[in-house]
């Protein structure tokens, strides 16, 4: 992952985004995720959005159109991903996960387009499971868009700071 | 295994031609002795996939990898040729390479600072003089190499046993499956980096027997046959079947699940990708035939080759790698294979598609796993003395047609039984197996796709 500058706001298609609301932003997220409210997750995408978790061994730079990954989704996967979670027969799920997420070290930088920017932030997400516990911990790399209704994702890319998955720590659910 | 008292409760496995019934014992599945013996017998006697050549291109390239427990360097050498080595210094043992993967000349083990070109020679001992003659020690102390390697069409494997008969003999008719993948692209085949790494909390066989199982497809994928169907693809169980091909390698030919990536195209795949994959179709056709074309374009395979390695040849590649860990636990590395030359496009759209079923995030394969843990799990429910007669799975589906002799179905489990008697063999249990009434004539079906 490239470094990313620390400022405390950024400005992006005419808007200046604190870091504060980016922070608010991803607190809102994690608890939407931990409540499992996938239709409220998703709203949180601009349409055309992607979702990206790259393999263990990823190296910066990599993109997901010319390496393995882990997910890999455009729009319509996305949201073919939400609408799976959200069924009873999402067996991988159900019964759910138990998911507790802490997001920080938020930092922002500006985007290589105009109308986006970029946020880094560290993340631990406990997850609870059949009896067992895992931990996963990465960095989110993400591109946000301002817009009428509030921020929103263009990129949601969570990127793994482990070796490998240990085991029963696949990622059926949203990290 | 020693004086112990033997754990292995007998038969492991019973078929049963009178009652039509085939039943694997659940210990299989637990038993820290069985997972000794397949340590032991079938790690140490077979050949075992290492990795793909394209893993290492170029001169003095290396990855380090592990198999029956046994860490590994993987590498070519200055002059191109490619090496297994045992990742452990000949002097006392220390793990001498000790980064993932990498380019180096040499390998220099950390402790004493022993030195080792990577065709394995010994380069340097700091202060060599202190032994008796040193040239010869010198000469005595290369790395050591795996005893046999061989490569076909890019699959590397490698014996620790240097008795095991020459690869294409063992490989036998899954050799030919290997050749049309390489077939797919005149260009060949090639991995690409980003490797899914992962674990799961299952028996090795569990995933075997979950990729040779086309029964549990429809109700444990019904998420992602429900998505396959919005985008416009009707999934049939219709003309699926499948192979014994010998030596406990299996196959599924599956002709009714989704498009291939610029084979065989399918309306989620969209309009650009319609001609180009036309366009390579014609291509094949003329350098291939059409029967053969056929063959390596319309159908999907899932290709077993005991006891390791797993070819998801089906909307793009995979090769997927097992290693046992423990009787519950099981590291998986599956890699993507793709044609050197590809569109941009298709290759965008091939890693799309291929990650949104395999690998431990996809819309699918979480739900496999998520299976084979249950049954890890679950069969803890019959363990035991107490009832003994209870303690083993079912694996009959199919087997009044295999005594007819009609082709094996993929939503039978046929290809498991393949598989259970070669691991049963395999395993070097004398009294592992157990048959009633009379076997059909031939279990092997061959088919001419040549
Ligand atoms: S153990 Fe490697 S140099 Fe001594
Ligand atoms: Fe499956």
């Amino acid at each position: 992952m490239t470094m990313i500058s620390n400022s405390a706001s950024v400005r992006c298609a005419g808007h200046t985004v604190t870091r504060q609301e980016v922070e608010d932003f991803l607190y809102t997220e994690a608890d939407i995720l931990d409540h499992w409210d996938y239709d409220g997750w998703l709203a949180l995408f601009e349409p055309g959005a992607r979702y990206e978790i790259p393999t263990t061994d990823h190296r910066p730079g990599w993109s997901p159109h010319e390496t393995g990954s882990f997910v890999d989704d455009d729009w319509d996967l996305l949201r073919a991903r939400v609408k799976r979670l959200k069924s009873r027969k999402a067996h991988a799920e159900n019964p759910h996960s138990r998911t507790h997420r802490l997001v920080s070290n938020v930092r922002l930088s500006e985007g290589d387009t105009e109308d986006a920017f970029r946020v880094s932030a560290s993340f631990v997400v406990h997850r609870a499971r059949d009896g067992h516990f895992d931990a996963y911990v990465g960095w989110y790399d993400h591109l946000l868009v301002p817009t009428e209704d509030g921020l929103r994702f263009r990129l949601r890319r969570s990127v793994l700071g482990h070796e490998s998955l240990a085991a029963g720590a696949r990622l059926s659910f949203i990290l | 295994m020693g004086s112990n008292p033997r754990t292995v409760p007998a038969p492991m496995i019973v078929e049963d031609w009178d009652q039509l019934t085939f039943r694997v014992n659940r210990e299989a599945y637990r038993n820290a002795e069985i997972f000794a013996r397949e340590r032991g017998w079938v790690w140490m006697h077979t050949w075992l996939y290492l990795g793909h050549e394209t893993e290492i291109p170029n001169p003095n390239d290396f990855k380090v990898r592990t198999l029956g427990g046994r860490p590994l360097i993987f590498c070519r050498d200055s002059a191109g040729e490619v090496h297994a080595f045992l990742n452990s210094c000949p002097h006392r043992g220390t793990v001498l390479c000790r980064e993932n993967e990498g380019s180096t000349r040499l390998f220099q083990c950390f402790y004493h600072a022993w030195t080792f070109r990577n065709n394995g020679e010994l380069a340097a001992i700091p202060d060599a003089g202190a032994y008796e003659s040193s040239e010869e020690f010198g000469a005595s102390m290369g790395l050591r190499s795996v005893p046999r390697l061989e490569i076909h069409e890019g699959f590397v494997f490698v014996a620790f046993d240097p008795d095991v008969p020459p690869l294409l003999e063992y490989l036998g008719d899954a050799a030919d499956y290997m050749t049309m993948i390489e077939q797919q692209h005149v260009g060949g085949m090639t991995t690409l980096p980003g490797t899914q790494l992962y674990s799961v909390r299952g028996n090795w066989k569990l995933a075997v027997e979950n990729a040779m199982d086309g029964y549990h497809f429809a109700p444990t994928h019904n998420t992602f046959v429900g998505y396959l169907r919005e985008s416009g693809y009707a999934v049939t169980d219709d003309n699926q079947y499948a192979y014994n091909l010998g030596n406990g390698h299996g196959l599924l030919v599956l002709t009714g699940h989704g498009g291939r990536i610029s084979m065989l195209w399918e309306p989620r795949f969209g309009e650009d990708e319609r001609v180009r994959t036309e366009a390579h179709r014609a291509e094949m056709t003329q350098r291939l035939g059409e029967k053969r074309a056929h063959h390596v374009a319309d159908e999907s395979h899932i290709l077993f080759v005991f006891p390791n390695l797993l070819l998801f040849d089906i909307e793009g590649l995979s090769i997927r790698q097992l290693e046992p860990v423990a009787p519950d636990q099981t590291d998986v590395r599956a890699w993507q294979l793709v044609p050197r030359e590809e569109d941009p496009d298709t290759r965008a759209l091939r890693m799309k598609t291929v990650v949104s079923f395999v690998g431990p995030g996809g819309l699918a394969t979480p739900d496999d796993i998520e299976a084979y843990e249950a049954v890890q799990r679950g069969i803890q429910a019959t363990a035991g003395t107490v009832q003994p007669e209870l303690d083993y799975s079912d694996m009959s589906r199919g087997m009044a047609d295999e005594v007819k002799g009609v082709q094996g179905r993929s939503i039978d489990e046929g290809a498991m039984r393949g598989f259970w008697r070669q691991w049963v063999e395999a395993i070097g249990l004398d009294d592992g197996l157990e048959i009633h009434g009379e076997r059909p004539a031939s279990f092997l079906a061959g088919r001419d796709v040549r």
